[in-house]
């Protein structure tokens, strides 16, 4: 018969005095047995051989059934197991602490009885205890088990009853923590327990407060009723979810942070929290983990109020970037307000260099004219900066030829080459002629790095490449790569960083050779950008000088629009013509070729009270047929004076048409006479206008041609 | 308003003498008013009309300049040359509705085209031709000198701020 057996025999024989079988050795109940052994005293012989010896075999059954009775009838709660861990034996004093019957427990493994009622915090550290205990041959100690019931603190003595190694029993017994009969040790720990305490009672700008494993508030300090507006009896047991928002009570917020903190240690987030009266603010909230003997018993919460700080920097951040939007105002109110007074004075100045000048005179002049032009360019980088750094720049959608484009940038920056500096550029025989992108600013970015090169190379080479690939994320793009690369000063190592940096130069610290805002490269790098695309620096491989390269994304073009030839009936009123082409205006390209100044003039103001804002101006034929080969699909009208120098509208339109651009050309003709005006129709142009030129005549005719 | 009623019946040979500030009607015969009103709506400021009065002696300027040129081509007979000079300044004289001027300047280029003055009949010959014109110009700067007194009294009253009416 198993002892397991026996021990059921026993528990369903309540108390029979037939019962005859050992129960029990003596439970070590003296401290000093257990400090013998873990002082490493060998194992006296009276317990491990002696007296278990006697037990069986010697002891008389009348006294084994008297003794069975201690563990029935003693005033300690006492529970004791067999090896199996099923209860053989539990106290009347300790049915009473429980408030269970007997037969709820004997033959019951002591895992399956509820934590509390044993007494212990939790399984794991019931568990712990009896592993703890088997391994060492040793009594364990369960401390401060709180009874809530009881409102006091228990511990639990485990003790294991081996016969030999043959683990017999082992005996639970729970004992009342007497707290008022401290030793040294436990007043010192009150006494550091009382300070903790006074301190954080004393906090009043923060809430401090405790949580159980479950996240239930377990203390409150003074200053978290402050903070929280609950007081200590309203708050303490309620879950710590009540001071967050219902939308991250929803997300489940809480026992998020919870996890988080027990993974890692401590959590720490910032967001709004509410108070008792609804009220929110934002809050720092920390909380961290409490272990006590490696048992996890619950969290720390500290919670700051933030608001305020908050506030103060959004009030910064806000006053910042006022500032900033101030300064950025500022540069461009001023760059415009000078340039006007600018133009005045090139044109003047332009003015000035045709009439009759000496020697001294020509050349004070040029220098005039060298000096304000840069200036202009200043002008129109801090604007161009300006717009950028607002981000009110935007692109136009229109046709880009590289060729046209590069080969425009090379001869205007062939002029200024130093003497014996060449400039070159090189297109693939498989580029694509034209693409769908803003041409404007590809040649911007382009015509300031070259620019660049150009001055700052002394001798050797410019060389211009461009590239294309299809661009993997969308076939429809291509993407342009374009490479400057120069064989001059090159870029000082602690240059590199700042290079694309607003208002740095690198040049200026040795000298001022080299004029300049420190904004061109700054502008192409935002350009860049804009066009999806990058900008960047290398030095040359071949020797001293850079490599400037640009990408941009731009649109594959496999047929080219066409353009378009509507004759819509002049049946609009001019009133609601003039919104619908105030509408379509500002997206509209014009050229207007005209000799004399006075028309001129009058037609440009014509155009700017249309809406158009970008007009290309040529004061002969041969000046509109230049501006028409450099960007032969830019134009969506022409207006063409008939008569002019050096070459007449008739052949412009000629020439036009000869290099198949089809662009409607409108005439503009002080020629009334019948019969001219087929003429004009007759060498290519599309329709007339006679002058004087009469607004409303001016508006039907470019909206026939522009218009829907 | 200062009475203007003495000069209605002297306004299409000279220019009214009074004190008052100009009116474009009294002009009828020598600025077509529905062109010349285009240019003053152009004017972003109706008190200092500065683009209209730009474009007004900025064509003051370029008229004087032809007409010294075309005396000078009147004098080595370049008749081609006169032609062009007469369009060019047709051109910026309708544009500005100046249309005694404008007429003048269509003369002189069909002379100097070597046609009559409607363009049409050719004249006999170079010497004829340079006859019209030398008669013509005359004309044409008289008329011109009679606009160019007025628009710059014109502005003089409604250009440097005083109001206008």
């Amino acid at each position: 018969m198993s002892l397991r057996d026996r021990f059921l025999t026993l528990g369903m024989h309540d108390c029979a005095p037939s019962v005859d079988l050992p129960l029990i050795t003596t439970p070590p109940e003296d401290n000093d047995m257990v400090l013998s052994e873990l002082k490493g005293d060998p194992k006296p012989s009276s317990r491990a051989n002696g007296k278990p010896a006697s037990d069986a075999d010697l002891v008389p059954p009348r006294q084994d059934a008297s003794l069975c009775r201690i563990y029935r009838y003693t005033p300690i709660p006492t529970v004791v197991v067999d090896a199996d861990l099923s209860i053989v034996e539990v106290s009347d004093s300790h049915l009473a602490l429980s408030g269970q019957s007997r037969d709820a427990w004997l033959n019951t493994c002591i895992c399956d009885i509820a934590p509390a009622a044993i007494p212990v915090p939790d399984i794991t550290s019931l568990s712990g205890a009896i592993r703890a205990a088997i391994a060492t041959k040793e009594i364990q100690l369960i401390e401060n088990i709180y009874l809530s019931d009881r409102r006091s603190y228990f511990q639990l003595q485990v003790t294991p009853i081996y016969e030999g190694q043959t683990l017999l029993y082992i005996v639970f017994e729970a004992h009342k923590d007497t707290k008022d009969r401290p030793d040294a040790q436990d007043r010192h720990h009150a006494y550091v327990n009382e300070t903790y305490k006074i301190l954080v009672d004393t906090i009043k700008d923060y809430a401090i407060f405790m949580l159980d494993t479950q996240g239930n508030i377990t203390t409150w300090n003074p200053g978290a009723a402050i903070m929280k507006g609950y007081a200590a009896s309203d708050i303490i047991g309620k879950h710590f979810s009540v001071f967050y928002g219902p939308e991250d009570r929803k997300n489940n917020k809480p026992g998020r942070g919870l996890a988080v903190c027990l993974r890692d240690g401590r959590m720490e987030d910032e967001g709004w929290r509410y108070r008792h009266d609804g009220s929110r603010f934002w809050a720092n909230v920390m909380i961290t983990p409490i272990y006590e003997f490696g048992r996890h018993v619950g969290f720390v919460k500290v919670t700051r109020d933030l608001t305020e700080r908050k506030a103060a920097e959004g009030r910064l951040i806000a006053a910042f970037e006022e500032s900033s939007r101030l300064k950025t105002d500022f540069l461009a109110n001023m760059s415009h307000e000078i340039r006007t007074p600018m133009n005045g004075m090139l044109l003047a100045l332009s003015m000035l260099t045709d009439t009759e000048l000496n020697c001294t005179q020509r050349e004070y002049a040029s220098i005039i004219e060298d000096s304000t032009s840069i200036l202009l360019q200043i002008i129109n980088d801090i604007l161009d900066y300006s717009k950028l750094s607002s981000g009110s720049f935007s692109l136009t959608s229109d046709v880009v030829d590289v060729d046209t484009v590069v080969s425009a940038v090379v001869r205007n920056c062939k002029s200024c080459l130093k003497p014996g500096v060449s400039l070159s550029y090189l297109i693939p025989p498989d580029f694509p002629r034209a693409l769908r992108g803003d041409p404007l600013r590809y040649r911007q970015v382009l015509q300031n790095l070259v620019g660049n090169a150009v001055k700052f190379t002394e001798k050797g080479n410019v060389k211009i490449s461009t590239s294309f690939t299809i661009d993997a994320q969308d076939p429809t793009m291509y993407i342009i790569s374009t490479e400057v690369v120069d064989s001059g000063v090159g870029v000082p190592e602690s240059a590199i960083n700042t290079l694309f940096t607003p208002f740095t130069r690198f040049a200026d610290s040795t000298n001022r050779r080299y004029q300049g805002t420190g904004l061109g490269l700054s502008i192409c790098k935002s350009l860049a950008e804009l066009m999806n695309g990058s900008v960047g620096y290398r030095p040359n491989p071949d020797g001293p000088g850079s490599v400037f390269w640009f990408t941009a994304k731009m649109g594959r073009m496999d047929t080219r629009p066409p353009i378009k030839r509507s004759s819509a009936p002049r049946t609009n009123s001019s009133e609601s013509l003039m919104k619908k082409m105030r509408e379509v205006a500002p997206r509209k390209h014009i050229l207007l070729v005209e000799d004399n100044l006075v028309n001129h003039m009058v037609m440009l103001k014509l155009l700017q009270s249309f809406g158009f804002e970008r007009i290309d101006a040529a004061w002969d034929g041969a000046e509109a047929v230049k501006l028409v080969k450099q960007t032969p699909l830019s134009y969506d009208v022409v207006l063409m004076d008939i008569s002019m120098p050096v070459l007449d509208g008739l052949e412009a339109t000629s020439q036009i048409r000869s290099m198949g651009v089809d662009v409607p050309i409108i005439a503009l003709t002080g020629n009334a006479l019948k019969g001219d005006a087929e003429t004009y129709l007759a060498k290519g142009m599309d329709d007339y206008l006679g002058k004087p030129v009469h607004r409303n005549q001016l508006l039907q005719v470019l909206w026939k041609w522009l218009g829907t | 308003m200062a009475p203007t009623t003495t000069t209605k019946t002297q306004t299409v040979q000279t220019p009214p003498k009074t004190e008052g500030p100009p009116k474009l009607s009294d002009m009828e015969g020598s600025i077509e008013q529905n062109t010349f009103d285009q240019i003053l709506e152009m004017d972003d400021d109706d008190d200092d009309r500065e683009f209209s009065q730009g474009i007004v002696f900025g064509f003051f300027e370029q008229a004087e300049n032809t007409f010294k040129e075309m005396e000078k081509a009147l004098e080595e007979h370049r008749l081609a040359d006169l032609s062009s000079l007469g369009h060019f300044l047709k051109g910026s004289s309708a544009t500005l509705g100046l249309t005694k001027v404008k007429d003048a300047c269509e003369k002189i280029q069909h002379y100097g085209a070597g046609k009559d003055e409607t363009g049409t009949n050719d004249l006999p010959d170079d010497e004829t031709s340079l006859k019209k014109i030398e008669k013509t110009l005359s004309d044409c700067k008289a008329d011109y000198k009679e606009v160019e007194k007025f628009l710059r009294r014109y502005y003089s009253y409604n250009g440097d701020g005083s109001n206008d009416e």
